[in-house]
């Protein structure tokens, strides 16, 4: 049995966390066999929410599979496709399912994924969500009606943020509004510059929040100059890009491994931030090897 | 204003299959400003539906008549004599405009040759871009004058999300990010302070479909 | 611009764009006129009658 999120980041040790993605259909022995790779060599399994607006299994189903199977889950939950009323209702459903673990996100446009016709909600974005589930710790929903009997839900509620964002002023702004809403953990954007990364942990320090940064797995050197230019926020610099092109052929994978290995044990070694939380992104079976070569197998 | 613009030929063609005397009538106020339903694209409408009939071997009487406004019955009413020569009318106004008529002259089908797009402003000779909602409850005194409803693609109150880059949107190079420019707005007018408290979430019980306004002058007393 | 806008709106009505041209020529210029007169003669033979009767005749 997996212990609680929240206990593992209140114990002080460097938190791992890592993402299944649902699939689109209900084929999902994929997806069982990733929770089964996962579940155990991590402190919390994020679940996503119809990921880059691709219409896929929800993710509270999928949460209760991963408790199930005796891993602790992470209930990704976007603004998008939901209003006030459904987000709330969500909640509530997951906190009786002892789902407590909730992950909150504006969410990516419409368009850009698989439903281009479908109406985009944006009812709450991510802070107002925050606050939301802080009213319905204390009983209340969000339109201020006190719930039925006395038990009330707690929750371990989390947020992200792009500590390379261009200009980064507007998304400081916002990441010190949503701790201001309750965000106890954040999860960075994919960071590559150790540097740059150490600048923005000076400045998130003083606030009350455990951070765990981003960890994208590269595959190719290709894949980093595709999400240099095509994905916000995410900066690999030039010299990993090389490293990654330097690789022998059909061993750039394993050169990914190694580079995400090393970036983890600098982070941990060095103490820059709370943890990491690895985004596998179809490479899933591949994270124990990632955690290996930083040491933390 | 309204901006607005033609339908494609082909669907505005198709409606008006099997008539013979089509009315096509324009709006002098918005749609004329934003070229796509004055009096000069009535002519151009008028005429490429004669060619188009023509070149297919049909007959086609199409009138043309530009009023000052569709949304208003005093001007409406200048077509009345004229209307029931035709067939069917196609209005060049705004989806409003389309209704109006349509309501008061319910015994002819009334065709929409528009598709109303936004409410906006014209940024330079013809292109107009989009600046408001019309959300009932506008939030321009705390933004600096830059509407997060109708400039950020998710209509967000506590902005940027994370798919802002270089102060553009996610959705495209082309697209401003909305926060990020609330944000050098207010830093210019030294208001940041107004964006760094928690913006309350949208109140949509505002915002009645179908809207209704009635002046306090004209309201009946109890 | 506006010449390639009225050529859309021509295509659009279901007539050949080609038949309409600009040429920019002065009074003085005949035999510029009449090459332009011959070259759009030439788009008219080779794209044959439209069904239209001219209103004018």
């Amino acid at each position: 049995m997996a212990k609680a999120f929240n206990e593992a980041l209140e114990s002080g040790k460097f938190v791992v966390t890592a993402e299944v993605g649902p699939p689109k259909g209900v084929d999902i022995e994929e997806m069982k066999h990733h929770i089964e790779i996962l579940k155990d060599t991590v402190d919390g399994l994020n679940v996503t929410d119809n990921q880059s607006s691709v219409m896929r299994i929800s993710t509270l189903p999928v949460c209760r599979l991963i408790q199930e199977a005796g891993g602790e889950p992470i209930l990704q939950m976007t603004c998008r496709d939901k209003n006030r009323i459904a987000l709330q209702a969500e909640l509530l459903g997951a906190y009786i399912l002892g789902i407590k673990n909730v992950l909150c996100l504006t969410g990516d446009y419409v368009t850009v994924g698989d439903h281009v016709d479908a109406k985009p909600v944006f009812d709450l974005d991510s802070v107002l969500l925050l606050e939301a589930i802080k009213g319905l710790e204390q009983g209340k929903d969000f339109a201020g009606n006190e719930f039925t009997g006395e038990a009330r839900p707690t929750f371990c509620k989390g947020a992200i943020v792009t500590p390379e964002a261009n200009p980064i002023e507007p998304q400081l702004l916002k990441f010190e509004k949503k701790i201001k809403a309750g965000a106890e953990f954040i999860q960075t954007q994919a960071i590559y510059d150790l540097d740059n990364f150490k600048k923005f942990m000076e400045y998130a320090r003083k606030f009350n929040v455990k951070i765990m940064a981003g960890i994208v797995l590269l595959v190719s050197a290709g894949m980093a100059k595709y999400m240099n230019a095509n994905v916000p926020g995410i900066f690999v610099p030039k010299d990993l890009i090389d490293e990654m092109a330097g690789a022998e052929k059909g061993k750039a994978l394993a050169k990914g491994i190694e580079i995400a290995g090393r970036m983890i044990k600098t982070l941990k070694d060095e103490k820059i931030c709370d943890g990491v939380h690895i985004m596998a992104i179809g490479k899933e079976d591949k994270v124990p090897d990632i955690l290996a070569a930083a040491g933390l197998a | 204003m309204i901006v607005a613009e033609r339908k494609p030929f082909e669907e505005i063609k198709a409606m008006i299959e099997g008539c013979k005397k089509v009315l096509v009538v324009g709006c002098g106020e918005c749609v004329s400003v934003c070229m796509a339903g004055g009096e000069k694209e009535v002519q151009i409408l008028a005429s490429q539906l004669r060619l188009a009939f023509e070149e297919e071997g049909k007959e086609l009487e199409a009138g043309e008549t530009t009023l000052e406004r569709q949304c208003d019955k005093e001007y409406l009413e200048e077509i009345k004599d004229k209307i029931d020569d035709y067939d069917a009318v196609i209005s060049m106004a705004c989806g409003a405009g389309v209704q109006f008529l349509a309501e008061m002259y319910d015994s002819k089908y009334v065709y929409p040759a528009l598709n109303t797009q936004f409410i906006g402003v014209a940024e330079r000779e013809g292109e107009w871009s989009e600046r408001c909602r019309a959300c009932s409850d506008c939030v321009l005194a705390e933004t600096g004058g830059i509407c997060p409803i109708a400039v950020c693609a998710k209509g967000l109150l506590n902005g940027p999300c994370g798919g802002t880059n270089d102060g553009k949107c996610e959705l495209s190079k082309e697209k401003d990010c909305a926060w990020t420019l609330i944000y050098n707005r207010l830093n210019k007018l030294g208001k940041l302070d107004n964006i760094r408290e928690i913006f309350p979430a949208k109140k949509y019980s505002v915002q009645t479909t179908p809207g209704r306004r009635i002046h306090e002058a004209f309201k009946e007393k109890e | 611009m506006w010449v390639d806008y009225t050529k859309g709106l021509l295509e659009e009505s279901g007539i050949a764009p080609d038949r309409l041209k600009m040429f920019n020529l002065s009074s003085s210029m005949a035999p510029k006129f009449k090459e332009a007169v011959d070259e759009m003669t030439e788009v008219a033979k080779k794209l044959g009658p439209t069904k239209i009767v001219s209103k004018a005749a």
